[in-house]
């Protein structure tokens, strides 16, 4: 892996050789039409940006040359200089020197390895200064002209669409090349098993290089941050140092996308509920300045990140309370429930624990939109928290979105997956294994009563809430998948269970892509469209229509 | 160039805009789709039953590795009962409607048709017989005895119109909070 730094001037030079090429195409311009002023504000706007650039970097040198550089544009500018006789020689001269001197760092060396910078420097003083420069004689500039060399950057921009493009093409070829592999075990044919061994080295090797592409750094949006912090902390009154850590670890740019918001949610969340008003942190022995974190790292496949803040942490006590006024469960219920279950509450639509509506938070958008942005990923998210310690969300996240594990199974003649982070386990029950109870199936799984629902039922089901099951209905055995979300387990009565895949899930496409019940679909080896059922949609589907 | 094709329908006018429609068999009508909403014809792809959609969503397919809804005008326009089932082989439009593709199921092959665009006639009222909200349709061609109905699939194809049902409420969050 790249280090950052690297990463960095790899940017820098990109931009910097643009900058160039640039800064040589307005010179001629200039050059041609000496009063062009398009022309003359773009060099100047350009020197101001390689300055800037250059001395973030710590390119010093450049960075002196551009500000020698813009001072003289600036001149131009203004009409306290034109651009003719001696000058135009030094400028154009200057620029190239710039060029030279991109072209070393590219080269890995530094920039005082190019010639006459000083002499430059010197001759642009006297300039700024009104007196005339000392030109080096032509021949030596005509020769500097014959070995020039064009050249390209090694950067492209790549707009992500394009790389969308390519990582849906990939998942088709590796569902295909499954499909041949396949194949080819049956047919048997030693040749076209070689080929097609060939194939899904290729292939995966091809898979892994477009997902590569696609990675960011997660500081690019960490490094928005600290400004955000700054905002929030101001409005809210508070004291806040932002740490971030582990800004160079890499994720897919739209799975960065998709979580944008879930951050800034968090974020604002931890500085508008989770820390403390200056005083009465001193108050509670803290320190003043509440500490928030943000840090990502990789572990196996994921990405995690967290948000930590050193606050006052979530009253189990008082979201279990809140829980049972708003009806989410019962007073007798509630008190058996374990920490984490009361914490999931928290991620209920809706359920806000701000006592106060402030400007940025407790507007009831709440955790259940960051919950449903990382259950759309196919990612978890999770909450720590100690009262009067802090808080610490953390997010599960893929590191790139192109392949799951899913259970495929039947139901109507037509093969469904769903998604296997979803999927607790599946077993197999006979009618005398179910109870009814209220009209509803239970099924005892590990000790847990567990509501199970035919899913032809509840896909099929009209408007109205399902119709109570009656026993004489309960016949044969009965293959169930036990799904989980949100701590809530649901069990799923389908037709065949038919194997564990790796799918490759495409979004519905408009206008289908209304029926949230579907998180998408994807391709089978034989070309079948299999529809990819979303266990959080499913989930309250079947507690808004149960009887 | 426009005045060499024109010189194939001599009997209009040379200075006539022409435009080519993709003519198409619903019911006992013949419809007509400009030829540009046309991204291409192809026998109808194995269709997958989407729950939750109006019976005129036949469901979803795998065109070219898009997966596009297919829909059934005839269904749409009250031309079929949806308890007949579609013959054998069907073809399928696919129409290009603003952000998406969409597909359109059709039992004959679908032939294309130069007109020039003045012999279009604005719909005449006697089309809401046929349980067609007029504002899909651009107007009617009378070409050589056959009427032809043109339809303007962008207004015909738009979300709101093919999700009637609005499935979107039925699992959506507010609901949940009353319950439980």
């Amino acid at each position: 892996m790249k280090s950052r730094e690297q990463e960095y001037r790899e940017i820098f030079m990109a931009e910097a050789l643009e900058y160039y090429d640039a800064m040589s195409r307005h010179i001629s311009e200039l050059e041609k039409t000496p009063t062009d002023e398009p022309a003359l504000n773009e060099l100047f706007r350009l020197m101001h940006n390689l300055k800037s650039n250059a001395r973030a970097m710590g390119y010093t040198q450049i960075g002196e040359l551009a500000h020698h550089m813009e001072t003289i544009f600036g001149l131009i500018r203004s009409k306290e200089k034109s651009f003719t006789g001696s000058v135009v020689p030094v400028l154009f001269g200057g620029i190239d020197t710039i060029g030279n001197m991109i072209r070393a760092i590219g080269d890995g060396q530094e920039t005082d390895s190019v010639a006459d910078v000083d002499e430059l420097l010197a001759n642009l003083d006297r300039l700024v200064r009104g007196e005339e420069p000392v030109l080096i004689d032509a021949g030596a500039a005509a020769e500097d002209d014959a070995n020039r060399k064009l050249e390209l950057s090694d950067l492209v921009y790549i707009q992500i669409k394009k790389l969308d493009h390519l990582l849906n093409l990939v998942g088709e070829l590796i569902i295909d090349r499954d499909r041949i592999l396949t194949l080819s075990q049956e047919i048997g044919n030693s040749a076209l098993q070689a080929t097609a061994a060939h194939l899904f080295r290729i292939s995966d090797e091809l898979q892994y290089s477009v997902m590569d592409a696609r990675l960011v750094n997660v500081g690019s949006l960490f490094n928005k941050f600290p400004r955000v912090v700054r905002d929030v902390a101001t409005a809210e009154r508070k004291e806040v140092e932002l740490t971030l850590v582990g800004e160079d670890i890499q994720i897919d740019r739209n799975i960065l996308q998709i979580i944008t918001d879930s951050l800034l949610h968090l974020v604002r969340n931890a500085i508008g509920h989770g820390l403390e008003q200056p005083q009465e942190r001193v108050n509670l022995g803290k320190p003043a300045i509440g500490q928030l974190t943000m840090s990502a790292q990789t572990e196996r496949d994921d990405v995690l990140i967290h948000v930590i803040d050193d606050g006052r942490g979530i009253d189990i006590a008082n979201v279990r309370r809140k829980a049972v006024e708003r009806g989410l469960i019962s007073k007798e219920a509630a008190t058996t429930l374990d920490d984490d279950a009361v914490r999931a509450f928290l991620f209920e639509p809706g359920f806000s624990m701000a006592q106060e509506v402030t400007e940025i938070s407790g507007r009831g958008v709440g955790l259940d939109v960051v919950k449903l942005a990382i259950d759309s990923l196919g990612g978890q998210l999770r909450v720590d928290s100690t009262l009067g310690k802090g808080t610490t969300f953390t997010l599960v996240l893929p590191t790139s979105i192109a392949v799951k594990g899913a259970l495929l199974f039947e139901l109507d003649e037509r093969s469904y997956a769903i998604p296997l982070m979803h999927t607790d386990s599946v077993v197999s029950l006979w009618p005398e294994q179910l109870h009814i109870v209220g009209g509803t199936l239970l099924a005892d799984i590990q000790e847990e009563s567990v509501p199970v629902v035919s899913l032809r039922r509840l896909l099929h089901n009209g408007d109205g809430p399902l119709k109570p099951v009656h026993r004489a209905e309960v016949t044969g055995r009965q293959d169930i998948i036990i799904v989980n979300y949100n701590n809530r387990k649901l069990g799923l009565i389908v037709d065949r269970f038919l194997r564990q895949q790796a799918i490759v899930i495409k979004s519905m496409s408009k206008p289908l892509d209304t029926i949230d019940l579907f998180g998408g679909v994807t391709l089978l080896g034989s070309g079948q469209v299999c529809l990819v059922l979303d266990v959080p949609a499913l989930t309250r589907l079947f507690l808004a229509k149960r009887p | 160039m426009p005045e060499s094709e024109a010189t194939n329908d001599k009997k209009y006018n040379k200075q006539e805009p022409i435009i080519q429609l993709i003519v198409f068999r619903l019911g006992e009508e013949e419809y007509g789709i400009r030829i540009e909403q046309v991204k291409e014809v192809t026998i109808t792809p194995e269709v997958a039953r989407m729950p939750k959609t109006p019976p005129f969503v036949k469901g979803i397919a795998n065109l070219r590795g898009d997966i596009i809804a297919i829909i059934d005008l005839e269904e749409r326009f009250n031309l079929r009962a949806s308890s007949e089932p579609l013959s054998g082989v069907s073809y399928t439009l696919a129409i290009e409607a603003k952000d998406y593709t969409i597909g359109i199921v059709v039992r004959e092959v679908p032939q294309p048709l130069s007109i020039p665009i003045s012999i279009i006639e604005k719909a005449p009222e006697f089309i809401q017989d046929i349980n067609i909200n007029d504002k899909y349709i651009e107007g009617i061609a009378k070409v050589e005895g056959r009427i032809i109905v043109v339809l303007d699939m962008l207004k015909l194809l738009t979300p709101s119109e093919i999700m009637q049902l609005q499935p979107k409420s039925e699992s959506s969050p507010a609901i949940v909070r009353t319950k439980d």
